[in-house]
């Protein structure tokens, strides 16, 4: 669905995205996690034919960029970072005219279903000025959906949405998603992105990282099971000889060990503890967040080490 | 086209409810009007049928100078208005053609402008003779009717063309208008030149500042053109 190979774009000497290569699939829920001024903004500006790349191809919704950017901004979805409304035309008029635009068929209907969806019906002959951040925030996701696209990019979809809201825009994402729809995502939300994506893929300027959150983090940083001891059995550690063991790690009355699959080979190191005299009181697994590893890898860290 | 008229449609909606633009289209031309027939309703009484003539005259050039200002509101609005609201990239991100939405936001103040301005000059024959009785057929010659329906189109296309340059270039709605005033200066020019030779318009006179309009309108719509690039609009517009 998207496809990109050494995608560039320079603004005169300064480099915003630097040979990105990228493979989004039909149906995929892709999150572009990166700081402020990483290049997120222009690379959705390229895939979505509104800037031309420096270097490098893409092909989008089937339709090789530089080649076909109209068809491309047809197939396309494309919420900014700000909602950008015509403040003074109702939401109703605002929506009816980018139906017009693209063109959808049946634009009143079409405005009517999204406008319920998102519950501002009652509000429709109201100008988009007077509405709150969050409802601006709907009018526009609204916006970027009336048109059916087959891949959406949202930039920051829940930001300034209240809680509640906030739930109807991931629960709508869910649902594209189960449609088929590809789902661009940019969103500083870590635990959003957990939650939501498929694949995420760390950025700053270049890609840092692509995979999926779980085998991302555990690639990072592998599995770790966390052993708690009764006692603090001191050297108990420097003893553990056991040929699956990556690393061990002693926090107080912990034991951090780190194993290659601990569903299999935790049963032979409790086991092992045991015989080395230790009291176990429990264990279980260290549970790694999206943000550690956003954290380690913008600040150049190595997470295993 | 139909892209077109979807923009074109959505410009007026919006002009119809901001106040500043609703201003500039009507108590403006309204004004001019006024004061016109208020003009030659003094000169009605003093009696002088020469004077008369002169004074009819100058009226009628402030129907050369309208078609230059009333796009300029429009136009400031329609631009600055866009980037203010934060609606350019959206609606860039549609499928609409970079020519679509130059001719949209050009033609949704040339249009307004041009057809303001032609309804004035009716209102304004239409009050000289309920006020001052007749309307000074003798004084309202073709080089007249060619200057105000043959160049006030020109006049109001080198006016948007000059304001959606500057719009471009400037963030607020008040500095574009500053700067974009000088867009009234063609229309001036007769006002000088008919003044300086207190003589009444020739035809050559018209047919010379039309020749110049669409010589001076060609080079600024082209210029305009080049500034309303996606790519230059997204990148290098303020």
């Amino acid at each position: 669905m998207i496809r990109t190979e050494g995608l560039t774009r320079r603004f005169g000497s300064r480099v915003a995205v630097d040979g990105l290569d990228l493979h989004v699939p039909r149906g995929e829920v892709f999150g572009f996690l990166g700081p402020n001024g990483a290049g997120k903004t222009t690379t959705i500006r390229m895939l979505a034919a509104l800037i031309a790349p420096s270097a490098g191809s893409a092909t989008v919704a089937g339709q090789r960029l530089g080649k076909a950017n109209r068809e491309i901004r047809r197939r396309v979805g494309v919420l900014t970072e700000t909602p950008g409304l015509y403040r003074r035309l109702s939401a109703r008029d605002n929506l009816l005219f980018f139906a017009r635009l693209y063109p959808v068929r049946e634009p009143e209907r079409q405005v009517e279903r999204y406008l319920r969806l998102f519950e501002l019906w009652d509000r429709k002959d109201e100008p988009a000025g007077s509405f709150s951040k969050g409802m601006r925030q709907k009018l526009a996701i609204a916006r970027a959906l009336l048109h059916e696209p087959e891949i959406l990019f949202l930039d920051e979809p829940t930001a300034g949405l209240d809680p509640e809201a906030a739930k109807t825009v991931r629960e709508l994402i869910a649902t594209l998603r189960s449609k088929e729809r590809t789902i661009f995502l940019c969103t500083h939300n870590l635990d959003e992105a957990d939650r939501l994506c498929d694949r995420i893929g760390l950025f700053r300027t270049r890609m840092l990282a692509v995979g999926e959150p779980a085998a991302l983090k555990e690639e990072m940083y592998g599995r770790r099971t966390v052993v708690h001891l009764a006692s603090p059995s001191p050297g108990i550690e420097l003893a553990l000889h056991l040929p699956f063991v990556t690393k061990v790690e002693r926090l107080e009355d912990r034991l951090v060990v780190t194993l290659p699959d601990p569903d299999a080979q935790n049963p032979a190191l409790v086991r092992r503890l045991v015989e080395l005299g230790a009291e176990v009181r429990f264990v279980n697994e260290l549970r790694v967040s999206l943000e550690d590893l956003y954290l380690d890898l913008m600040e150049g860290r190595d997470a295993k080490a | 086209m139909r892209r077109l008229r979807v923009l074109l449609l959505k410009e007026w909606r919006e002009s119809l409810r901001n106040k500043m633009v609703l201003f500039g289209v009507t108590l403006l031309p309204l004004f001019f009007v006024g004061i016109s027939v208020y003009m030659l309703a003094l000169g009605a009484g003093i009696g002088d049928p020469a004077g008369a003539i002169v004074l009819f005259n100058t009226s009628l050039m402030y129907f050369l100078i309208l078609p230059t200002i009333i796009p300029l509101a429009i136009a400031v609005y329609s631009i600055v208005g866009e980037k203010e609201q934060t609606t350019l990239e959206p609606l860039l991100a549609t499928p609409i053609s970079d020519l679509e939405l130059f001719l949209g936001k050009a033609l949704a103040s040339v249009i307004p402008a041009v057809l303001v301005n032609w309804l004035s000059f009716g209102l304004f024959l239409a009050a000289t003779r309920i006020v001052v009785g007749a309307v000074p057929l003798q004084a309202l010659t073709v080089p007249w009717l060619a200057s105000i329906f043959g160049l006030s189109p020109l006049l109001a296309l080198f006016s948007v063309g000059v304001t959606m340059l500057v719009s471009s270039r400037a963030s607020d709605a008040r500095a574009a208008y500053q700067f974009s005033s000088f867009a009234i200066l063609p229309g001036l020019i007769p006002l000088i030149v008919y003044s300086s030779r207190q003589t009444l318009v020739d035809l050559r006179l018209v047919i010379l500042e039309g020749g110049v309009l669409i010589v001076a309108s060609a080079v600024v719509l082209h210029l305009a053109i080049r500034v309303f690039r996606r790519e230059q609009i997204l990148t290098r517009w303020k």
